[in-house]
């Protein structure tokens, strides 16, 4: 071994490093043979020891004992501490889950309880919507229907999608009105002067509603109810332009 | 309660450094506690011995245990030990600490250590008139104005009792590269501690400090 060979392994020879025994042994041989070798070896060996005292004097230091309780301090004033164990991780997504399904629930039972009162009207509404529509209908709507050639007088019997409107409907009042009106039941209109049917239809007019002693069925041919005699009955005068009575029909 | 506490505390001191990281990180206070006391030691010892400021290793001692709190979950075991870890992240803040005081002085030349470097083998013994406890404080001056990137290899190695692979883990480079810095910063200590030579001395300790050829 020469000594630059010996340079490269003096540090490890000195701090008692683990090498190879055949180096190790060349390495002292060197030292033995070689003076300046040896005090490197010297020097060594005594950075050795002074570094070795400065570390076993350091060896007791800590840091002071209030770090310890800031970092404590730290760590419980987290916001995103994670619960400890798993049982009461779980038992947290439990409340979790059984909270949102009461709020579902909640919010469920709370949407059908709120849309109850406008679901009746519709669905009796929808049910009654071949009936007539007699208050309703305005003048120029009565007179649409007349001037129809080949429609069926019978209101009863046409249907009327155009009047029925979901969002009046939705208001009780509007339903209670719409109820009333959908279950009246009428006649057909009866001439009440030799106009023919025709010219009904062409010339229009205007309806009013009257009511009549139920005896006056008999004068237009219609069955009266002996029981109900006393009883009025409602009705419909269909005046024409010249304020006369063309035609009439009863309304139950 | 003190006793329960205690007594849970003794029973975590079981526990490997991996795991309590992991308790620690679920919220377990204890844990954090008990891997604390086991490795605050270091990481103080490790910013001192860098530093050589009481006030810089208590700070650094505290920001890497609330870097563990926040970031704790980057570690990885695969990787190294959660010491290593705990001494990497103790490089950094320190570093950072040194940088930002003005006391870590740029890294020098290397031309400059081996004209130190080769001044070393001389028949002058640094040590020997020294008492221990001047010893001691000689070779902590000595430690402190050592270069960084050496500075930190003779800590870590010398001081530390750290191996050469966990060393490497560490500062991030190969183990190779730790063995040339710990014996070039050996080096540079000697030459540190060496007292200055006598005017009549230069002359011989020139010529002394010629390589043998044996």
């Amino acid at each position: 071994m020469n000594c630059q060979r010996f340079e490269t392994v003096v540090s490890e020879l000195a701090r008692g490093q683990m090498m190879a025994a055949e180096q190790r042994s060349e390495a002292l041989e060197h030292s033995d043979v070689c003076d300046d070798c040896a005090a490197r070896l010297s020097d060594e060996q005594m950075l050795t020891l002074g570094l070795q005292s400065l570390a076993s004097e350091m060896e007791s230091l800590e840091a002071p004992r209030e770090i310890e309780a800031k970092l404590l301090a730290a760590f419980r004033a987290r916001e995103v501490v994670v619960p400890i164990t798993r049982r009461r991780s779980s038992s947290r997504y439990w409340l979790a889950a059984i909270a949102a399904m009461l709020l579902i629930a909640i919010s469920v039972v709370v949407f059908r309880w709120s849309n109850r009162p406008a679901d009746a009207p519709r669905q009796a509404v929808k049910q009654d919507q071949p009936q007539p529509q007699i208050n309703d209908k305005s003048n120029e709507q009565l007179a649409q229907d007349v001037e129809k050639p080949g429609v069926d007088d019978s209101l009863p019997q046409r249907p009327k999608p155009r009047r029925v409107h979901p969002v009046s409907l939705r208001r009780p009042d509007n339903a209670a009105v719409a109820n009333h009106v959908t279950k009246e039941i009428a006649t057909d209109f009866i001439p009440l002067s030799y106009m023919s049917a025709a010219s009904l239809q062409q010339e229009g007019g205007q309806i009013i509603r009257v009511q009549l002693p139920r005896s006056a069925l008999a004068n237009f041919g219609l069955p009266v109810n002996m029981d109900r005699y006393n009883e009025k009955v409602k009705a419909d005068v269909l005046y024409g332009v010249d304020g006369m009575a063309r035609a009439i029909r009863f309304v139950q | 309660m003190t006793t329960g506490l205690n007594r849970r505390m003794k029973l975590k001191s079981d526990v490997n450094d991996n795991e309590l990281l992991r308790l620690m990180l679920a919220g377990d206070e204890e844990a954090l506690s008990v891997l604390y006391r086991r490795r605050q030691g270091s990481v103080y010892r490790f910013a001192l011995q860098m530093s050589g400021s009481r006030s810089i290793a208590e700070d650094v001692t505290q920001e890497v245990f609330l870097f563990l709190m926040r970031e704790g979950h980057i570690f990885d075991a695969s990787k190294g030990t959660v010491g290593a870890f705990l001494l990497g992240v103790a490089r950094v803040y320190v570093r950072r600490r040194l940088r930002a005081e003005h006391r870590l002085e740029p890294l020098g030349d290397d031309s400059d250590d081996d004209d130190l470097f080769m001044q070393v083998t001389t028949d002058v013994c640094p040590l020997e008139d020294l008492t221990r406890a001047e010893t001691i404080d000689s070779v902590r001056k000595a430690v402190l104005s050592l270069p960084p990137k050496y500075r930190e290899v003779v800590v870590l190695c010398e001081l530390q009792d750290v191996s050469y692979g966990e060393t490497a883990e560490i500062l991030g480079c190969a183990i190779g590269t730790v063995r040339s810095r710990l014996h070039r910063g050996r080096a540079l200590l000697l030459a540190k501690l060496r007292p200055a030579p006598d005017v009549e001395e230069t002359g011989a300790a020139t010529v002394k400090s010629a390589r043998c050829f044996a």
